[in-house]
Formats: C-alpha cells, structure tokens, sequence
C-alpha cells in the first residue's frame, strides 16, 4: 500500500510543472475565465459556520477536481462531506458541473453556460450555491442523510472584464428530481480586482501582484411553490486570494448572513494546486500522443 | 520497487523536458485584430525596466505553449515568436490577442490578467526578435 502511495506520489511531482494559479477568488460567483485546456486544478476547500441560535455548528470540507477540456470547456468533479457538532461526520455526495463558453473573443458581456449533476443528501453544507429556500441546518444529520438530493442545475453566467476589474453574475435555475421542492431559483454577484496590476520582475510571495481583493452576494429567490424572498438565505461576502506559489492558491472568504434563515456567518477556506500539462503528460505515461 | 520509481521518474522527466521550437508554424488568416485595437501603442513604452516583469509573467504563463525562449512549440501549434512575420505585428495587436485568445486553435484568453500585466508581457515579446 505504501509503495502505491509512493508511487502515485512521484508521478503528482513530477506532473507539477510550474504554472501561475490566477484563479478567481470566488467561491460561490462564477465568471468567463476558463481552466487553461489541459490543466488540471485540484481543490481543498471547506465551509463552516458560526451558527445563530437553534442552528448546528458544522465544518464541511469538500475536494474539486477541475480539468481544462478545451479552451471554451471545463468540466469539474467534487466530493463532499460534512460533521456537525455533537453528531456525526458524514459524507454528502458528488456533483458534476461543466461549463461552456460559447464565444471565441472577449466581449464587453461574456455569456458562459452551466450545467450540474448534483448527487447529494439533504446534510450537504458546502453551499456551493444558494436555491430556492434557505437548508435545514438544525435537524441532525442521521434525519438528513436519507433525504436524497438529485438535482440538475443550470446557471447563465455572464461576466465582464473592465479595466483590471471582474464584474460577474449568475442566475441559477434548480430541480430537485428527489423531491416536491418545484423550480428553485438562485442568484450570485461578485466584483473583483487585484491589488497589483504591474508584475515585479522579482520572485516575490508578498507582491501586491499576487493579491485579489473582491466581494460577492448570494442567495436564494425561492422556487415555482413558493416564490420571492420568504425563507431564503443570503449572504455578503468579501473575498481575498494570495497566490503563494507559481501553482498554488490560498482564498478565505466571511459571509455575513442577511437574514433570519442564513447562517450568522459563513467562513470558507479553499487552497488550489495546479498541475499543467495533464492531459498530455498522463496520455505520454499511458504511450499515448497527446 | 526502486526500479519502477526510477522508470517512472526517467518518463516524467522526458515529459517535463519537451523538445520546443516550431519550424512549421503558420499563421491562422483568420485571427485580425480590429484596426482600433491594433493601433493601439504600449503605455509601458517608455519604461523598459518593467520587462523583466513581462519575463516572469511569460514564463509562468506563456512558456508552457511558446517554450521559454519563445520558439513555439510544434505539437502545440503555437507560434514561434522570435519570427520576423510574428515580430512585424504591432503591440496593439500583440495585446489583443493576448486579451482575446484564439479558443478555436487552444490558446486562451488572458483577460484575466490586468491590463498593465499584458502590456508588460507585450514589452517583454518585443525583447525575443532577432537580431
């Protein structure tokens, strides 16, 4: 078993080519920049809260596993889990997300479509996205875990580049096939910049450079049984990302709930490794031309 | 065992070192900048000392296609950018396709980039022509 994990190990080294992980610094917005084809960005991330009254407090750690298809085509996996205090840990299942860029050049609107498979139960806390109405964060998870959550999920996302500054937004449309729950709907706003907009001819892991500064809102907009803002969380939430290496990114972000439904407070952290080149360099090992 | 990691080692380091350069580079007819973008003039002109950043950036972004010293490489199609026929195009027009990519034959978009980061790696292109 070691001399797998050695082995896996050597091959994850050797694949780590150097690479500039600019990666946005959102967690839940999306904009137009694609994953470079290719590339291949694996994720740590986590979500927690501080909770309000009668609400749990959880820790929800999930990996992401995103891979440049093509220049307009990035498909991502994920898995997650959860372990709420006083109960138990367990795992929330997987989601498969792809996105497609439908035109070649910049514009000053930038449309992207999105489409997800989500696998879950109703104890999934990453809150990748809010729909419809706010999640149960009370009930314990051995109530939670059998509630399947299948649901396609589709989001328009149109993002604009200006100047050195990243406007995005996204509108999310739900279904739940598991569940009576209707159309949910959705939506994200986020607005970012770096810091430092000329490169130092320097290495440096302290340069304004490798600094993004920016905010996103979230929230649900209720579902076709239940439509508006009546049960629905929604959060404010500055975003920081430090790239601390030529392939690595640390985010952090604090969400403020805006309402009795929300989470008090939301705290994600995310780390990003880039491996560039994989496509090709595992189609090389495996004999193949790339 | 030791065997195996060294194979794979010998593999990894084939893959990582690449041959680069691309004697059969053609130019896609179809990628023009607007003529309003390719008169555009590099605000970075007049400060050459900011291309050593433009060398930093390159290499963590552009090298991976172009090779570090600009060649292009053959498998990937990408342009050999010490070139007369590459080096003869304006900044505007250097700039613009760094901003708008050209998906369709892989390479992508680095709007991301701030602008002054693209002007940069613009200035630091300028640096590969030959002599």
């Amino acid at each position: 078993m070691s001399k797998t994990i050695h082995s896996a190990l050597v091959i994850l080294i050797c694949l780590a080519a150097r690479g500039f992980a600019q990666e946005s610094p959102f967690f839940v917005t999306y904009n137009h920049h694609m994953e470079e084809p290719g590339n291949l960005d694996i994720e740590a991330s986590t979500t927690s809260d501080i909770p309000r009254a009668g609400q749990r407090f959880y820790f929800a750690p999930y990996a992401e596993f995103e891979y440049g298809v093509t220049a307009q085509w990035t498909t991502e996996f994920y898995l997650e889990s959860q372990s709420s205090w006083n109960d138990s840990t367990v795992f929330t299942g997987w989601r498969l997300e792809n996105r497609f860029r439908p035109l070649h050049r910049e514009h000053w609107i930038n449309p992207v479509l999105y489409l997800e498979y989500e696998n879950l139960n109703e104890a999934s806390r990453i809150q990748k996205e809010a729909e419809g109405e706010a999640p149960d964060v009370s009930s314990p998870n051995a109530v939670l875990t059998p509630q399947l959550d299948r649901e396609l999920e589709g989001k328009l996302i149109l993002s604009s580049d200006y100047h050195d500054w990243n406007i995005a937004e996204n509108f999310i449309v739900a279904k739940n096939f598991s569940q009576s729950e209707g159309v949910e709907f959705g939506y994200s706003f986020g607005v970012s910049r770096p810091l430092g907009t000329l490169a130092s001819g320097a290495d440096c892991r302290f340069c304004r450079e490798n600094f993004t500064v920016g905010a996103e809102i979230y929230g649900g907009l209720g579902s076709t049984l239940n439509l508006g803002l009546h049960d629905t969380a929604h959060y404010i939430a500055p975003v920081l990302s430090w790239a601390i290496s030529d392939n690595s990114t640390l985010r952090f972000s604090p969400g403020f709930g805006l309402t009795q439904e929300s989470d008090a407070v939301l705290i994600r952290f995310g780390y990003t490794y880039e491996i560039q080149n994989f496509g090709s360099r595992i189609s090389k090992l495996f004999g193949r031309k790339p | 065992m030791k065997q195996i990691v060294w194979i794979m080692m010998s593999v990894c380091v084939f893959a990582v070192v690449s041959p680069a350069q691309n004697p059969t580079y053609q130019q896609d007819p179809t990628w023009h900048a607007p003529a309003e973008a390719a008169s555009r003039t590099n605000p970075l002109a007049s400060r050459p000392q900011t291309a050593a950043g433009g060398h930093k950036l390159f290499v963590r972004n552009c090298a991976e296609c172009h090779g570090k010293d600009g060649t292009g490489i053959e498998k990937k199609h990408s342009a050999d950018l010490q070139l007369p026929v590459v080096q003869m195009q304006s900044d505007g027009v250097f700039f613009w396709k760094i901003t708008n990519g050209n998906t369709g034959r892989g390479m992508p978009s680095f709007s991301k980039m701030p602008e002054l980061q693209r002007w940069q790696i613009v200035l630091y292109i300028r640096t590969l022509k030959q002599p």
